[in-house]
């Protein structure tokens, strides 16, 4: 069951982090279109806001990795 | 993008490979070693690697151990290695593990392989930025310009740290007092993390406690350098009615520790990740050539291979992305304790 709800689990994390980093990147690569002249304000923010969301999702995959090892 | 991806990997291949190799020599019915250890590989050993050459291929790292033996008297023991300790007659050999033979460990001082890394690291960094600074002094990089590829490297990483990073997120006069310290965790976490690229070596970043010493490090630097109004913004939030504060301070309290523990296991999880995929993805020749034959694993090899070639251009990026990630979240987080509100704007700010 462990590695049922790890494997489970880990797929939602991906496609959490998936939608989220993606929407990061729309929206950085939108405002680059608009206004190049911001982009290393821009890049700055969207790898900030990257290094957030992932920093969640890591959380998940620690929990899945202690899932598979001592969730029995 | 490629962190998406990267993740989606490494779930599919951690759980499809390395657990079902790894729990099969946990079954007494089958009694042989696992075709290829991925958890072994990647945890801290108490020898380093070295090229088959030399001693074997591992060099065996001193152990230096206080334990209270059977009487509860404690004591101080060192060795040359875990083989001499076990000779010695007061420890034994459980599970792979140094423990005693009558008594208990207090505090394990030995020498591990991620602690080597993490000196030479640091050894590095001190090193390179000593003698880059002494360039300096001398005017090399003031008054002409700077010489050679390397003072010419390490000036744009340095000025990107200072610029981009320290003076871009800490408030004017009090930015260049943490250009020392946000430098020094950039190039260190840089150099660990790089050094885990080298055959033989060992990522010390991919172990939660160097990570966690860092994060504790920086803790400290943060709260340190909190100003009355960040104290007060954690005990008393300003500008919001008394009953909102009992909600809103164990929030902050928590807050304050919650980013430490998020910076220690960003770090750990992305170089812990970047190795295990390698590991499974190369291992995954030695399983097929385990279960299929010979002619199996020359073919997936192909694939691996190539597949290991472009992670380990994402694995540099990564590496030095993520010093950079630290570095900058360490001086987002400094930048924030350590503003000042004037209070003036703080209130209509509030009000508003």
């Amino acid at each position: 069951m462990g590695l049922l709800a790890a494997g489970i689990g880990a797929g939602i994390v991906a496609i959490g982090a998936g939608i989220g980093i993606g929407m990061i990147g729309k929206a950085a690569t939108e405002s680059i279109a608009r206004q190049p002249e911001a982009s290393g304000d821009i890049r700055g923010a969207m790898i900030l806001t990257a290094a957030f969301i992932e920093g969640v999702a890591l959380f998940c995959a620690v929990i899945c990795i202690l899932l598979v090892f001592f969730g029995g | 993008m490629f962190q998406t991806i990267r993740r989606l990997f490494l779930t599919l291949l951690f759980l499809s490979i390395s657990t079902s190799h790894l729990f099969a020599a946990d079954a007494d019915t089958n009694d042989e070693e696992p075709v290829i250890d991925v958890m072994g590989t990647v945890a801290d050993h108490d020898y380093i690697k070295v090229p088959k050459l030399i001693n074997g291929g591992k060099v065996y790292l001193p152990r230096l151990i206080f334990w209270e033996d059977g009487e509860g008297n404690s004591q101080f023991s060192a060795f040359a290695n875990s083989k001499k300790a076990v000779e010695s007659g007061m420890f034994e050999k459980v599970d792979e593990v140094l423990a005693p033979v009558s008594g208990t460990i207090t505090l394990d001082m030995s020498i591990t392989s991620h602690l080597v890394y993490f000196w030479m690291s640091m050894l590095l960094a001190v090193w390179l930025t000593i003698s880059m600074s002494s360039r300096y002094k001398k005017g090399v990089g003031r008054d002409v310009e700077p010489k050679g590829a390397f003072q010419n490297l390490f000036e744009v990483f340095f000025v990107f740290i200072r610029d981009e990073v320290v003076r871009a997120n800490i408030e004017g006069h009090k930015a260049d007092k943490y250009v020392p310290y946000l430098f020094t965790v950039f190039m260190g976490i840089a150099f660990m993390n790089l050094f885990g690229l080298l055959p033989w070596a060992a990522t010390a970043t991919a172990d939660l406690t160097v990570t966690a010493t860092l994060a504790v490090i920086s803790f400290f630097v943060i709260q340190f350098s909190g100003t009355k109004d960040h104290w007060e913004h954690v005990f008393w939030f300003p500008g919001v009615p008394s009953a909102i504060r009992l909600i809103l301070t164990p929030v902050e309290i928590l807050g304050l520790f919650t980013k430490p523990f998020a910076l220690a296991i960003r770090l750990f999880a992305n170089m812990l990740s970047g190795k295990i995929m390698i590991i499974s993805i190369l291992g995954l020749i030695f399983i097929f050539a385990d279960f299929f034959g010979a002619a199996a694993g020359y073919g997936v090899s192909t694939f691996s291979v190539s597949l290991t070639v472009i992670l380990y251009a994402l694995k540099t990026f990564v590496a030095l992305l993520q010093a950079y990630i630290f570095t900058l979240l360490t001086a987002v987080f400094i930048g924030m304790a350590a503003e000042e509100h004037h209070h003036e704007e703080h209130a209509a700010e509030h009000a508003a």
